[in-house]
């Protein structure tokens, strides 16, 4: 699965920390997302969208490994 | 099965609340971590102390303890029930000191515990249990009379102490990312 938050944080122009301080978990959480190490839950991923303001399907891909 | 399966989803996001911590995950508030290492490092250094350089158990006196069993020497093997003990209580503080503080080091949440932290805590419980019994499995095979016994009294605090190291070491990894 890959993940477009760094684009995301980019346009809503907010740090790992911040956006972990929003969504509620830990900045390793956040940088092990965006870095393909972690893939999260699907409830944590709905909040993520629902922060970024755009359908889950946008910030979250399925790739051929998947 | 489906409630095994219900149970599963439970267990693995349970009903999440606002930092995404399962409700049950069974660990201890953050605030006791510090107090926890400090009696896991008070421990840790006493008992290096007694096994490698010969402090004895009953260096601080002994006290008398209620035991449920014991030996009234090694050569009689004739257990007493119920009896009081006089016994040094050096190694009694060690044993308690390392299995609290470690527990609590351990086993006390993060300051933000989620679930990618609940997943390495996971990870490193599994490690450890396969090393502790690795290494004991090579020491019933390979180490025998009083050697064996040492590898024993060390074995109890193992497992804990290869998590904590473990998952320490993965925490430190996380967060230079």
């Amino acid at each position: 699965m890959k993940n477009t938050i760094k684009v995301q944080r980019a346009i809503k122009d907010i740090t790992q920390a911040q956006l972990a301080t929003i969504i509620g978990v830990s900045r390793q959480t956040i940088s092990a997302i965006e870095k393909n190490k972690y893939v999260p839950s699907t409830v944590l991923a709905l909040k993520l969208a629902r922060y970024f303001e755009v359908q889950v399907e946008v910030v979250f891909e399925l790739t051929e490994e998947d | 099965m489906l409630n095994l399966l219900k149970c599963n989803v439970c267990f693995t996001f349970g009903k999440v609340n606002i930092t995404l911590v399962m409700k049950k995950s069974y660990l201890l508030p953050h605030r006791f971590k510090k107090i926890g290492w400090i009696l896991l490092i008070l421990g840790l250094i006493l008992g290096v102390a007694m096994r490698f350089f010969g402090l004895d158990s009953d260096y601080f006196g002994k006290i008398s303890f209620f035991g449920m069993i014991s030996e009234k020497s090694f050569i009689s093997s004739e257990k007493h029930f119920f009896d009081i003990v006089e016994n040094g209580f050096l190694d009694e503080l060690v044993s308690l000191l390392v299995i609290t503080g470690g527990v609590l080091v351990g086993f006390c949440k993060t300051k933000v515990e989620d679930e990618f932290i609940l997943q390495m805590r996971l990870t490193s419980l599994v490690w450890s249990v396969y090393v502790n019994y690795g290494i004991l499995f090579l020491a019933v095979l390979f180490v025998f009379d009083m050697p064996f016994f040492d590898v024993m009294v060390l074995n109890m605090f193992t497992v804990l102490l290869f998590f904590i190291i473990r998952f320490h070491v993965m925490l430190h990894r996380a967060n230079r990312m």
